[in-house]
């Protein structure tokens, strides 16, 4: 039982993060991208899209994953 | 001042039909789009900005296609979603719903390969000699999915039942993830999905419609990802011809769906593994002696 809800805060914490990620990919050129963030290349104009796409499928995925592992027993089942 | 069209209407004609039918029969529709104009002496490379602007056409074409030869299909998959949602679970006797997720389940591994993957494979396997050598592998890999499937009992359920029961969460990952290979020109993304369904126990018929299934999403994704480059300045003078080899495609994609569903009631991947081995080796030849 500590394990599920464990694991329901770490996949929504995780997708809000990744949402997040998604997010500033699509609002920030790759100059402005922080140091860690792949893609990040000074000078560059460039959005990654792809990068926030994936990203934020990633962060729903993650979201999603917590909503039906936080439902009713019947469907951790399942 | 010359002007010379990039893709004559001729070409669009051809490159659309072909396109319509090679994405759906598991032969590579990439690989036949490089191997093709390179067989006809046409200038037309797989790289070239106004080529993929027109390929984004024909593949959203192909898309709408298949979504509206399933339509019922997927409203159905999309309330049984929405049941899930509701009741935060997947009944197990909800077919539809977990056939959705399965979908769900095949498709984010695509996407993310795809969107990682797409640009390197695309610039290092341009050429059509590879394409004609991958072609050739692809012949063995629909060989291979024919020798090693798993022959399941199969029941007398509803087609999308027998997919959900069939298969697991961790076969959709598989199958999903193999639709990557696609990227390279050669590899066919329905072979892929098809021999994966067989390997997991489906059906030849199962296989296939999972396979059409599983494409909808990743082509029209794909294509609608990269639409702004067809009505953007990329798009100039390719948009005629491009509009007449999606409707090309549309026709061709209609009828090679429809004539497949049918051909895997009774019939293999065989017949298609033959030709592409064939094909493959006979064009890599060509290529290398010319």
């Amino acid at each position: 039982m500590r394990t599920d809800r464990l694991l329901v805060v770490v996949a929504v914490v995780a997708g809000v993060a990744l949402i997040a990620i998604g997010i500033v990919y699509w609002a920030e050129p790759a100059r402005s991208l922080p140091g860690f963030f792949p893609g990040q290349q000074a000078g560059s104009n460039h959005h990654h899209v792809k990068h926030g796409i994936a990203a934020f499928l990633l962060g729903i995925a993650c979201l999603v994953f917590a909503w039906f592992r936080s439902g009713p027993k019947r469907a951790a089942a399942t | 001042m010359i002007f010379t069209a990039l893709i004559t209407y001729p070409q669009a004609i051809v490159l659309g039909l072909l396109q319509g039918v090679s994405e759906l029969f598991p032969i590579s529709s990439l690989g036949h789009s490089v191997i093709l104009p390179s067989l006809l002496g046409w200038d037309i490379h797989q790289n070239d900005k106004y080529f993929i602007t027109f390929l984004i056409a024909t593949h959203l074409a192909t898309a709408l296609v298949l979504l509206g030869f399933f339509w019922s299909d997927w409203v159905r998959i999309v309330k049984g979603i929405g049941r899930s949602l509701r009741d935060r679970g997947i009944d197990p006797a909800d077919a539809d719903a977990k056939l959705g997720w399965l979908l769900v389940v095949g498709t984010i591994p695509a996407g993310i390969l795809g969107l990682a993957l797409e640009h390197k494979l695309r610039s290092v396997f341009a050429s059509p000699q590879s394409a004609a050598i991958f072609l050739t592998l692809n012949g063995l890999l629909l060989y291979g999915a024919e020798l090693l499937r798993r022959r399941a009992p199969q029941t007398a359920d509803d087609d999308d039942v027998r997919i959900a029961r069939q298969v697991s969460w961790r076969d959709a990952t598989l199958i999903g993830a193999a639709q990557a290979i696609a990227l390279i020109p050669g590899f066919s993304r329905s072979g892929a999905t098809m021999g994966g369904g067989l390997l997991v126990g489906l059906s030849h018929k199962d296989a296939a419609r999972f396979a059409f299934l599983l494409a909808t999403p990743i082509i029209g994704a794909a294509a609608a990802l990269k639409l702004p480059e067809l009505f953007g300045s990329e798009g100039n003078g390719v948009r005629g011809p491009a509009l007449v080899g999606a409707l090309c495609s549309a026709l061709t994609a209609y009828l090679a769906v429809r004539f497949l569903m049918r051909f895997f009631e009774t019939r293999t991947l065989m017949p298609f593994a033959i030709y592409c081995f064939c094909a493959g080796l006979a064009t890599t030849v060509y290529f290398a002696v010319t």
